[in-house]
């Protein structure tokens, strides 16, 4: 046992803790209980004000790591509303001055919904540094300014791809309310087209978080907690090839100028040429290799904060709708490059027969047809061409022998087989492409056309499904639509044994909020299409005729088809009141009935199918195959 | 043989039936309560960066469960294994205080503290208390006289000084301080004489002063002591934390606002809040009553500290005792004291409460060693 002198100092020593704890509990007295009501108030006042980081979006790249968008800082100029007040007039006029910009657009650009009371509003993008310098300086006379660097968007290509990138803009006040942007606040950047609105989520990054303490008026005290740094948006992995791409932007672009010298053989005049689209894919993945749309736009200009004038423009009837992705947002009769399906579709249903004969004469008539006024299908020849089997119909495309097919499919209403058939290809629904707002064309059955008489009786006068529905459709005219990567879909399952195959021009997402492999996009390539082999392989077999001996014949004069495999189709399809368009569809392999790649061209008001498109499409066969690149001529119209 | 109650006396006798409950349960109150408090300061802004709510308050469990085992470790061997050994582990600490300072380790916000082990932080500083604790018991305990020669309490001295400079220069001055502490408290207990200990604090308030004037005093660390001299200037800077921790336990009122409802302690308002300025939570959410009832554990803990002093059969659990007892003292006033505006801040957890692996094993170690006193208190 402890001796007593030791037990002594230590209550000694515990004197000194008693000490301690009658200091803190006075202390804690005085500050929770006399004067707990001041430092309530106090908390109370004490507020937080939240700063949002903008987080760098996400890169898109091309198949090989090209970077296609990038981010580049902008000094953006922003006004704080609040804080100009009663100083507004002057401080717009200095700073109308100085960014010589009028002082109605500034008060354009802040009289708006899209930013809270407080939070500043940007005025002006890529100020110099100098203007930003300056207004550093004189700080005291441009109250309520500041200038931030933030990150926009850039494009190294430029124009190139401009549809299948698609710009970013500031979110609308509708897709605020929408659920599907969750989160988003006013005056976010989001993706407004092509693959920056379809990839919005993995693309956008997420915001840093700052806390300021702020005091009762306002004042900011410092920063409190810790920062939580932004995360940028992940990368986007095209499947498009920079150099397709730029290949077939330039093949449609020289072959739609081309084109506007030569005679349009119908019409007489000039081929007006005024618009089109280039898509080429790989037929055994659906990945989209190259995607062109005519007129294009730059997607430059909406990452600066595009003006009305400019968006107005853009939108104007004369500049022919720039922003629309035709290859996929166009809806077009499919002329001639229809037959192979409906050649697929007759043979399989046995209205047809592979080694079968059947005439070709200038015109057609329904043999049902003995009114007066008989309906008369004409051929693209005045010339009775005799008879042929389904092969060489396709070869030299003889609408004659296909108006009889859409007779004979007539007789099968109401089961429809063709449009079944069409349908099975991928016609009159969306392929699902990874692109917003695809079209979903048109397979017309009797149905629809009830359907539509019904809610457009002016626009459909008629409610009666003729045998000249079917038999328009055996040559793809009529109420049949379709878009320029429908038929690259549809053509690539003939070229890949009969697979549909989801088409897309993104290949994976990698970055931050992925794990490492990243997230791969590889949409399935989906049934087997009701045809065999057999038929198929006819069909390509046929096709490989085209360029070589048929109607694509001419615009692939002296093509080395010993050392690219060729085979394609050409249309020409009619529109009323315009010239026609211009379609070339085609395969291409280093081995015979081995596509690497579908290539589709289509030009409005391009005029035949071998004058304008099938050039187009020779010089993106050439550019892919590293061969020498023809001029993309127009060649004299065969079809 | 002696009987009492039909039993032999040895059985009686024996250490595992002498634990002392009360500081057991003392012991683990505060370490359970810690965690709610953990899981209240960080919940908020775990919510905001989308982690686990959980994620301190899991990986305090995990330092907790290790803990305990340390304290039975302990309970297991006599402490007087501890006196014979006091000079190698002493030695090694300070070998450690000196390595922490190389590339070996690892520095945070301006200071050179810990080891990282495989994943696990190790600060040599929180077993230096231990082990400078066992080191003056072990020499002290061989001093025969009644009273303290000049010589002995110079030699006591030297010994706390060596970390206390090496802890100050890291900069610690929190730890250095309760190092200063513990000299006082079992210098006293073994027998200084109070002209002693007077010079003693001179000579420390003299060195403190010198090493203002030399530049040793980090920036910060001035100017914390400035805000604290002088409290309604530079609110966003120095002071901030402590008007923040004032304002948060004095809004708490008589009965606090409610778990998990403080705005202070919600808006991320008071930094560092699940390590040392734990206490805050306590005050803002629990008010007076709250405090109250955290601050008489506290002081039952030092008294069952105190009350094992005096029951030990040798000086050396006396002062081993004592020295612990001083140890959660010092460190319970500078911490509660720092967030009340009463001390200046320095960087002291709060015993078992606040977060860190570190600093709860060394606390259960001493615990450990507290329960040894107890229990071989007959023998």
């Amino acid at each position: 046992m402890t001796e007593g002198r030791t037990v002594a100092r230590v209550r000694f020593l515990a004197l000194f803790v008693v000490v301690m704890f009658v200091a803190l509990s006075a202390r804690l007295w005085f500050l929770q209980v006399l004067a707990s009501d001041q430092f309530r108030s106090q908390a109370s006042r004490n507020s937080v004000r939240i700063v949002q980081t903008v987080a760098n979006r996400g890169k898109i790249v091309d198949d090989q790591g090209s970077l296609l968008v990038g981010n580049r800082p902008s000094r953006v100029v922003l006004i704080n509303r609040q804080r100009l007040g009663s100083q507004a007039p002057v401080v717009l006029q200095r700073l109308s001055e100085l960014l010589h910009i009028p002082v109605w657009r500034l008060r354009q650009s802040l009289n708006t919904d899209q930013y809270y009371s407080y939070t500043p509003v940007p005025v002006a993008f890529g100020i110099s540094k100098s203007e930003w310098l300056y207004i550093e300086q004189y700080q005291g006379s441009f109250r309520g300014v500041s200038v931030e660097q933030l990150p926009v968007r850039t494009y190294p290509n430029g124009r190139t791809a401009a549809h299948v990138l698609g710009y970013t803009g500031q979110i609308s006040a509708q897709q605020l309310k929408d659920p599907a942007y969750a989160g988003y606040d006013p005056g976010d950047i989001v993706g407004k087209a092509g693959v920056e609105q379809v990839y919005e989520k993995y693309l956008q990054g997420t915001k840093g978080i700052r806390k300021y303490l702020v005091d009762a008026s306002g004042q900011n005290l410092g920063p409190i907690g810790t920062e939580q740094p932004p995360v940028p948006g992940d990368t986007l992995h095209l499947t498009l090839d920079l150099k397709a791409q730029q290949i077939a932007e330039e093949s449609l672009k020289l072959g739609m100028e081309n084109a506007r010298h030569y005679n349009d053989s119908s019409q007489g005049g000039l081929l007006k040429a005024n618009a089109g689209a280039v898509v080429v894919m790989d037929p055994n993945t659906g990945a989209i290799v190259a995607m062109a749309s005519s007129p294009t736009y730059d997607p430059a200009l909406f990452s600066g904060g595009i003006t009305q004038q400019q968006l107005d423009k853009l939108q104007s009837a004369g500049s022919n709708q720039p922003l629309i992705d035709r290859a996929i947002q166009g809806l077009y009769p499919p002329g001639s490059t229809y037959k192979p399906f409906v050649a697929a579709a007759a043979l399989q249903t046995g209205i047809a027969n592979e080694n079968a004969y059947y005439p070709c004469p200038a015109t057609y008539t329904a043999p049902t047809d003995t009114t007066g006024q008989q309906t008369v299908f004409h051929n693209w020849t005045t010339a009775n061409l005799g008879s042929m089997t389904v092969a060489q119909a396709l070869i030299v495309s003889c609408d004659t022998v296909f108006y009889k097919f859409g007779w004979d499919f007539y007789q099968k209403s109401p089961a429809e087989p063709l449009q079944r058939d069409l349908g099975a290809f991928g016609f009159g629904k969306p392929t699902l492409v990874d692109l917003p707002n695809e079209q979903p064309g048109v397979v017309p059955t009797p149905e629809w056309l009830h359907k539509m008489h019904r809610e457009n009786p002016t626009g459909f006068p008629r409610n009666t499904w003729y045998p000249g529905d079917d038999i328009q459709m055996g040559i793809g005219q009529g109420d049949t639509l379709v878009t320029p990567l429908q038929i690259a879909t549809a053509y690539s399952a003939i070229a890949n044994g009969g697979k549909i195959c989801q088409p897309h021009v993104a290949s994976e997402l990698t970055g931050p909020g992925l794990s490492k492999k990243g997230k791969a996009i590889d949409p399935p390539c989906r049934g087997k299409l009701p045809f065999t082999a057999g038929q198929l392989s006819y069909i390509r077999n046929a096709l490989t005729q085209v360029p070589m001996h048929g109607t694509a014949a001419p615009a692939f004069g002296g093509f080395p088809f010993s050392q690219v495999w060729v085979a394609g189709k050409t249309g020409t399809a009619e529109k009323i009141g315009q010239q026609n368009y211009s379609w070339f569809a085609a395969m291409a392999g280093k081995t015979p009935n081995h596509a690497d790649y579908v290539i589709v061209s289509l030009v409005e008001q391009g005029g035949h199918g071998a004058t304008t498109s099938a050039p187009i499409v020779r010089r993106v066969i050439e550019g892919l195959y590293g061969l020498n690149l023809s001029a993309a001529n127009p060649s004299a119209p065969n079809d | 043989m002696d009987l009492i109650a039909g039993r032999t006396w040895s059985i009686e006798r024996r250490p595992i039936r002498h634990l002392d409950p009360v500081l057991i349960f003392v012991t683990l109150a505060l370490s359970v309560i810690g965690l709610f408090l953990i899981y209240s300061a960080t919940h908020a802004s775990l919510a905001a960066q989308h982690l686990d709510l959980s994620l301190y308050v899991k990986k305090q469990v995990t330092a907790l469960a290790l803990g305990i085992i340390l304290l039975l470790l302990v309970v297991t061997f006599d402490y007087r294994f501890a006196k014979v050994y006091a000079g190698i582990v002493y030695g090694a600490l300070v070998l450690l205080l000196i390595l922490v300072r190389t590339p070996f380790g690892t520095t945070s916000a301006g200071a050179q503290r810990w080891f990282q082990l495989a994943g696990f932080q190790f600060t040599p500083s929180e077993y230096m208390k231990l082990g400078l604790i066992i080191m003056l018991a072990a020499y002290l305990s061989e001093v025969k006289s009644q009273d303290l020669s000049v010589e002995q309490v110079l030699r006591a001295t030297v010994l706390a000084a060596i970390p206390m400079i090496l802890v100050f220069i890291q900069p610690d001055v929190g730890t250095t301080i309760v190092l200063a502490a513990i000299l006082v408290g079992i210098l006293v207990v073994a027998g200084a004489r109070p002209k002693q200990l007077a010079v003693l604090a001179l000579s420390a308030l003299i060195l403190l002063f010198g090493a203002f004037q030399l530049g040793v005093v980090k920036d910060y660390q001035l100017q914390r002591l400035y805000g604290f001299l002088d409290s309604k200037n530079d609110p966003q800077g120095a002071n901030y934390n402590k008007q923040q921790s004032e304002i948060g336990i004095g809004s708490g009122g008589i009965t606090g606002r409610g778990f998990l409802n403080g705005t202070q302690t919600n808006l991320d308002f008071i930094p560092e809040q699940h390590t040392d300025f734990i206490f805050t939570v306590v005050g803002e959410e629990f008010g007076f009553v709250g405090a109250v009832v955290m601050l008489l554990l506290f002081a039952i803990l030092i008294w069952r500290a105190f009350r094992i002093a005096t029951l030990s059969k040798d000086p050396f659990g006396t002062y081993v005792a004592a020295g612990i007892g001083s140890m959660f003292a010092i460190q319970m006033f500078v911490n509660v004291g720092m967030t009340i505006g009463i001390m200046p801040i320095t960087g002291i957890p709060l015993p078992f409460v606040s977060y860190g692996g570190s600093s709860l094993l060394a606390n259960y170690l001493a615990v450990g060693l507290l329960l040894n006193i107890h229990m071989r208190r007959f023998k």
